[in-house]
């Protein structure tokens, strides 16, 4: 079985910066195909979500998060989009489903993704939402609801304690090699 | 107690020999760990494991395989010294390093590390495609590969197994490709998220291996971590002898629990076409029949085996191809390729002026016959999302191999009634 972790999870809190309501939504679409070798990460959050909110970059607060439709991540999904995400201060993702590559990728980098069925039509933008992970739910505070979500699994878990599976790797490999307190 | 399904019975062996459960999270041996160098990838996994964890070698180094099928061949200095710093790095850890050989998803079933009951890893999903030989073989993220990298043991939740019999009879004119484009219709784009999905009935005992492949590499785009068959007799004839792990091979129980079960009846499934920009926008042919398309493309590794190379060739055979049109034809891999050449498949393609090439990655992904805005192109690469091939501003109708072929000619995506004469 899997070793019990110490640490908590991430704290979950700000306001719904965008809903994007497609189902099947490509996260390629936040920068563009054109622009998907871009790596300087300035450049990346100057262009991104450019084509929905001219002044989304200004209107970011770090911590605030992203709401999405079924299948959110779907397609062929590149890295540079959520990098602009994370770079910008968006803490996670609340989705009512996800699509396995990007979700997987994702919370690889220690990425917040929650799978919330119903989240869509449970939040207007600009709400603020809480994660409480100790009871699965996400509490819409501005509308005072909440909703379940699902947990996920105990990997994830670990991947998100650790800020990411290179962290978590690295931890794990030095407690077993006896070189960390 | 019910019985298992061949994923748990996979996972159950490598993760201590005791039962496991679909949703039981474990530690698991892989295998097999796999990965194609390219930048970004193979070398930050080589770095970190050298720099970072600090090994000299691998943990039971026989397991890996680098396999060199992009940027084949290099078209800079700067590709050329990436290659070379993949084989110096796999020559130094002593691990097995192909190249040369064709498109690695495939190599590895040809080479013996498609073993029926094994469980190989890789980074890219469409490793899937050696889940028609039994062997269930999932894309991890790249840091859970470069995990596999460093230990023998990694993390992983049992996948549910989603069972699909595909029932019927297949028309004239449709091959496997036309016949997942036709599931995916029926079924949607994420029918089987994150779960296997077990492929099955009496179309797939009719398929031959390159079907079987042709429908199991692509299984991501039904939202699957990967695909398996339950290997026959003429899978384990292939397979057993070239097999690199002498294990037993599983198949499912009858009394096996899968979290869904779909039957699809074949027979209404006509020629097919993946619509751009998505892999789920699946239609019948007709829909874009008469559109006026600049280049074709047959290859990749979910269809340029010697089946889909044979139908095309039968469409081609003394014909010209459109003015203009620009045809490539890429066999998946060297045995691909010679067999090809022995059948008079390759002489089809040149006489008829298609351009022939040794296996590369590089045409599915649009780093060789690059693509301009306003181009229009039939393929049967792996993808159509934009920008593939080439400009955000081209598109990618994606069909089976025959229907590239007799596009070719006409310069235009034929009708479905068309290809029923073409292929029998």
């Amino acid at each position: 079985m899997l070793d019990a972790k110490k640490g908590t999870l991430p704290k979950l809190e700000g306001r719904a910066a965008w809903k994007f309501e497609d189902e099947d939504y490509d996260i390629d679409q936040i920068i563009g195909v054109k622009n998907i070798r871009i790596q300087d990460l300035d450049e990346l959050c100057s262009i991104a979500m450019k084509s929905y909110d001219p002044h989304f970059q200004s209107s970011i607060r770090v911590g605030d998060l992203l709401v999405g439709g079924e299948n959110f991540g779907f397609g062929h999904p590149h890295s540079p989009p959520m990098k602009a995400m994370r770079h910008m201060g968006i803490g996670g993702v609340i989705a009512e489903s996800f699509a396995p590559t990007y979700y997987r990728g994702e919370t690889a980098m220690g990425f917040p993704q929650i799978t919330c069925p119903g989240i869509l039509s449970a939040v207007e933008r600009w709400d603020v939402l809480r994660v409480v992970w100790s009871s699965s739910k996400v509490i819409n505070v501005t509308q005072g609801t909440e909703i379940p979500f699902e947990m996920p699994t105990k990997t994830e878990q670990n991947l998100l304690i650790h800020g990411g599976h290179m962290n978590y790797l690295y931890e794990a490999v030095s407690n077993a090699a006896g070189l960390k307190d | 107690m019910s019985g298992k399904t061949m994923v748990e019975k996979i996972m159950g062996r490598i993760s201590g020999g005791n039962p496991v459960s679909a949703g039981d999270e474990v530690k698991v041996r892989p295998d097999f760990v796999m990965a194609y160098d390219f930048p970004g990838y193979t070398d930050v996994i080589f770095k970190t494991v050298k720099e970072k964890f600090g090994l000299t070698e691998l943990p039971a180094k026989e397991r890996f395989v680098i396999f060199i099928d992009h940027m084949v061949p290099a078209v800079d200095p700067k590709e050329e010294e990436f290659h070379e710093m993949t084989r110096s790095w796999c020559r130094e850890f002593d691990i097995a390093c192909v190249e040369r050989e064709g498109i690695g998803h495939h190599v590895a079933g040809e080479t013996g590390y498609g073993v029926p009951g094994a469980f190989a890893v890789h980074y890219d999903g469409h490793i899937s495609q050696l889940g028609a030989l039994g062997c269930l073989a999932v894309n991890m993220p790249r840091q859970t590969l470069t995990e596999a990298f460093v230990r023998e043991y990694i993390d992983f939740q049992v996948p549910q197994t989603i069972r699909l019999n595909l029932v019927g009879k297949v028309q004239p004119g449709v091959m496997p490709r036309d016949l997942f484009h036709g599931i995916v219709q029926k079924l949607g784009n994420k029918f089987a998220r994150f779960a296997v999905l077990e492929l099955g009935g009496e179309v797939i005992d009719t398929l031959s291996l390159d079907g079987r492949q042709a429908l199991t590499s692509i299984s991501m785009f039904t939202g699957a971590l990967s695909a398996v068959i339950n290997p026959d007799q003429a899978m384990l004839d292939y397979a057993l002898p070239i097999a690199r792990l002498d294990i037993e091979p599983v198949t499912s129980d009858p009394d096996c629990r899968y979290a869904a079960v779909h039957t699809v009846d074949v027979s209404d499934i006509g020629v097919m076409v993946a619509q751009p920009p998505s892999p789920s926008r699946t239609t019948p042919l007709d829909e874009v029949s008469g559109l006026d398309v600049q280049v074709g493309y047959i290859g990749s590794c979910a269809s340029g085996r010697i089946e889909d190379l044979r139908a095309a060739a039968k469409v081609l055979q003394g014909k010209q191809l459109a003015p203009g049109f620009s045809l490539h034809v890429v066999p998946t891999s060297k045995r691909v390729m010679t067999k090809a050449a022995e059948e008079g498949l390759l002489q089809v393609f040149s006489e008829c002026g298609a351009f022939v090439s040794s296996a590369s990655c590089d045409f599915c992904y649009g780093r060789i016959a690059t693509m301009r805005d306003g181009q229009r192109a039939v393929s049967t690469g792996t993808l159509n999302v934009k920008g593939r091939m080439g400009s955000p501003d081209s598109e990618i109708f994606l069909v089976n191999a025959a229907v590239v072929a007799r596009t070719a000619i006409d310069g235009r995506i034929p009708r479905s009634e068309d290809m029923m004469s073409e292929v029998q």
